[in-house]
């Protein structure tokens, strides 16, 4: 009996073994795992994106007929950018790195040339979605030759003001509404903001050194103020970084006008950023320089709502330094990077092509960004985005920093001087002759001083 | 002299060795836990420093540092902020130490000089900056000093500025003295109480006053403490730079309150762009590591320390 059982049990073993390997690979799932980072909450859509893109990335999977899933681990950061980075550097160190790293364009000069981040541009053409990016996006992220990452959240930096209290100034509705298109035909220059400021000053308006406020501590923000007095930061023949004297003596004289002319406050650099914030909100600053995602912030971490900011405040470029000069504004995008140590570099740059679809991209606006898809800007939702349609204009006046081994060590010693001259320590040509020895002597041929 | 003879002194010598050997081992034996300690948390972090300070590792070369030799010295000690740094380091500890090591004194001959209980209470809340997070510390410190109409400071006085901005040293020498005095306060005290009682009764009774009973009997009993105090502080001050940090970043302004310590450690951890320089960090830490040691051999020369070690003519069991 139990003989002539045998040939149908062993059958049946196998039917089930047969069914559970089966079952098993249809099952693999391949779990990858992104490092994401934000200035604050609202940008966790650059996590919660990757999350979305799995659920596409699996459906085109299961058309497919593929034996197996992706699922995917997200960290979402927005305290520190300085922790952030060496938690990545001990990663990338003791290869235990994510697969997806995403952060400023910036980071990829150094990553890449430490050999932590994956060239992509053999991957690129297999993708349609690539090709959506809006194209000038791709030279932020472009190194050496090669793409290191896939653009994500691009940004303006406007020069804000506040609207009632020019009003109060004795500026008409129709004036204030002017002062956009004036700043953007080179009518309306640092000249005049510092003028109006001190009228402001003097009517009663404002308090002393609350005409206008740039960020507090170092940033990307002085740049655009550099490359409005036209100085440059990147030769594009040689690659080599540039310092152009005339227009940092140009934009470090204007600091110190607007501080001789007490209209910005001679220690603004120190003051934490939440004090920054609240005078602005609390309507005691007049003019200041920020990013588009701070017009959300004003709106809903420290103002009232929306509203409020549609009443008190308007954007424009970043004046220009002559009259009939070019304003200007700076993006410095984020990008999704892929680490060179994984075993999923297919997988990790198809699923960052499901990241780029519209229905994801449009979720930048949620935290003041810019969408990266061309297709994006055209979308309803985003036309209907009543600041971020006025802004996208900018971009046509946008700048960037060059992504370059040594513009760390240049940064460095360029906002330090701006801080001499702020301080009072040093004078504008001082100052500017100070950056230049220095900046030969920390970067010696990587530099040219013109 | 036979061969036999001629070895008899080297055998003795051999004994003696023997004998002192074994006569060392008990005491090594004590040292050994203690050796390792300050063989694996001192002499290894600074060779590694040391080393570490003549290589070109940064972010972007973890992998494969170079060997530059002294090239991160050179780079530190031809730049033009060094003496400014260094001046502003010595400010820092100086004034600083000359603040917790006062106010501590002050602190702990005062708190011993009332009821115990009120002296208690006063030492407790003296701690409360000790037990705080120095970003929690600092915070508070910021909310006071901030313009109107956020700051304490600037309300009650009717003159809106940011008042550490406006008088940084003051505020960083103030912060962490607050926290440093502290320290002292507590060795000193029980430093004091310490002291036989005998000898209060004894001054008293010569009609002593409490500042000759102070100045006469206190202070020189407290050499060794004071010593103590004095060498620890200046070379926790030496590498310490969080308080500065959070309060000022070593502005406001251009170098203004930034010391050694927190420039290396923005040169080895902090960037723009993430490159890092461990390579330069490491040299600029390794001045502090002479610093330091140069500092105690001084400290040890200017309290004698010699005499403080030297046995007692009499014993009182």
């Amino acid at each position: 009996m139990l003989q002539a059982l045998r040939p149908k049990l062993r059958a049946l073993l196998l039917v089930t073994l047969a069914s559970a390997t089966a079952f098993a690979l249809a099952q693999r799932v391949i779990t990858l795992e992104a490092w994401t980072i934000g200035p604050d909450e609202p940008a966790i859509h650059r996590a919660e994106n990757l999350e979305a893109a799995v659920d596409l990335f699996n459906e085109a999977l299961a058309a497919e007929g593929a034996d197996y899933r992706v699922a995917i681990d997200t960290d979402f950061e927005t305290v520190s950018w300085d922790d952030y980075r060496r938690r990545l550097l001990l990663a990338f160190a003791a290869g235990s790195a994510p697969d997806i790293i995403q952060s400023s364009h910036l980071d990829i000069s150094t990553w890449s040339d430490a050999g932590y981040l994956l060239p992509l541009d053999e991957y690129l053409d297999q993708y349609d979605a690539f090709g959506d990016v809006v194209g000038s996006l791709w030279d932020f992220v472009t190194y050496k030759g090669a793409i290191y990452g896939i653009p994500n959240t691009p940004e303006a930096r406007p020069f804000y003001y506040n609207t009632t209290l020019l009003g109060e100034l004795g500026w008409s509705a129709a004036e204030i509404e002017e002062l956009p298109g004036r700043i953007e035909r080179g009518e309306f220059t640092w000249s005049d903001v510092i003028e109006v400021s001190k009228a402001a000053v003097e009517a009663g308006v404002i308090e002393p050194g609350h005409g206008y406020w740039h960020r507090p501590v170092n940033g990307p923000d002085f740049y655009h103020t550099y490359f409005a007095f036209g100085g440059r930061l990147q030769d594009a023949e040689t690659g080599q970084l540039v310092f152009t004297q005339d227009a940092a003596l140009g934009q470090f004289a204007l600091y110190r006008d607007l501080i001789d002319e007490g209209v910005m406050l001679g220690e603004l650099l120190g003051t934490s950023w939440d004090e920054w914030h609240r005078n602005w909100v609390d309507g005691r600053v007049l003019f200041n320089s920020a990013g588009t995602w701070s017009w959300a912030q004003w709106a809903v971490q420290y103002g009232p709502g929306w509203d409020f900011v549609w009443d008190n405040y308007f954007f424009a470029l970043q004046p220009a330094a002559e009259p009939g000069g070019t304003p200007t504004t700076l993006s410095q995008p984020q990008a999704y990077m892929v680490w060179s140590g994984t075993d999923h570099a297919d997988l990790a740059v198809r699923l960052l092509s499901f990241v780029l679809t519209p229905e994801l991209d449009v979720r930048a606006m949620e935290s003041g960004h810019l969408p990266t898809l061309a297709t994006t800007r055209s979308l309803p939702a985003f036309q209907e985005n009543e600041f971020l349609s006025q802004v996208v204009y900018m971009l046509d006046y946008t700048t960037s920093q060059p992504v370059h081994e040594g513009f760390g060590r240049y940064a460095d010693i360029f906002f330090r001087s701006i801080s001499a001259v702020q301080g009072g320590q040093l004078t504008p040509e001082e100052a500017v002759e100070i950056t230049a020895d220095e900046l030969r002597r920390a970067l010696g041929d990587q530099v040219i001083i013109e | 002299m036979t061969p036999a003879s001629a070895s008899q002194p080297t055998a003795g010598a051999l004994a003696r060795v023997v004998r002192a050997g074994a006569a060392l081992r008990v005491p090594a034996l004590f040292l050994l836990p203690a050796a390792l300690v300050v063989a694996l948390f001192f002499v290894t972090p600074a060779v590694v420093t040391l080393y570490l300070s003549m290589t070109d590792l940064s972010a972007r070369t973890l992998s494969q540092p170079g060997f530059v030799g002294l090239a991160n010295y050179e780079y530190v000690l031809t730049s033009r902020w060094s003496p400014m740094i260094l001046a502003n380091t010595v400010r820092y500890v100086g004034l600083t130490l000359l603040f917790n090591v006062g106010m501590g004194l002050l602190l702990a001959i005062a708190i011993s000089f009332v009821p115990e209980r009120i002296g208690n209470g006063v030492r407790l809340l003296w701690l409360l900056p000790r037990i705080t997070s120095p970003v929690v510390y600092v915070v508070v410190w910021q909310a006071i000093m901030a313009r109107s109409p956020f700051g304490l400071v600037s309300e009650l006085t009717g003159t809106s500025q940011n008042w550490i901005n406006a008088f940084p040293w003051h505020a960083v020498i103030f912060a962490n003295g607050l926290i440093g005095a502290s320290f002292g306060m507590l060795i000193f005290t029980a430093a004091i109480r310490s002291i036989p009682t005998d000898l209060f009764h004894a001054s008293a009774v010569d009609g002593a006053t409490t500042w000759q009973t102070v100045r006469r009997i206190v202070l020189p009993l407290l050499r060794w403490p004071i010593m103590f105090v004095t060498a620890y502080q200046t070379l926790s001050l030496l590498a310490s730079f969080e308080y500065i940090l959070l309060l000022t970043n070593g502005g406001p302004g251009f170098y203004t309150t930034e010391v050694w310590s927190l420039w290396a450690y923005k040169e080895a951890f902090q960037s723009y762009v993430g490159n890092v320089e461990f390579g330069l960090g490491a040299a600029m830490a390794a001045f502090l590591v002479v610093t330091g040691i140069v500092a105690s051999l001084i400290y040890l020369r200017v309290f004698r320390f010699n005499e403080l070690l030297v046995t007692p003519k009499i014993e009182v069991n």
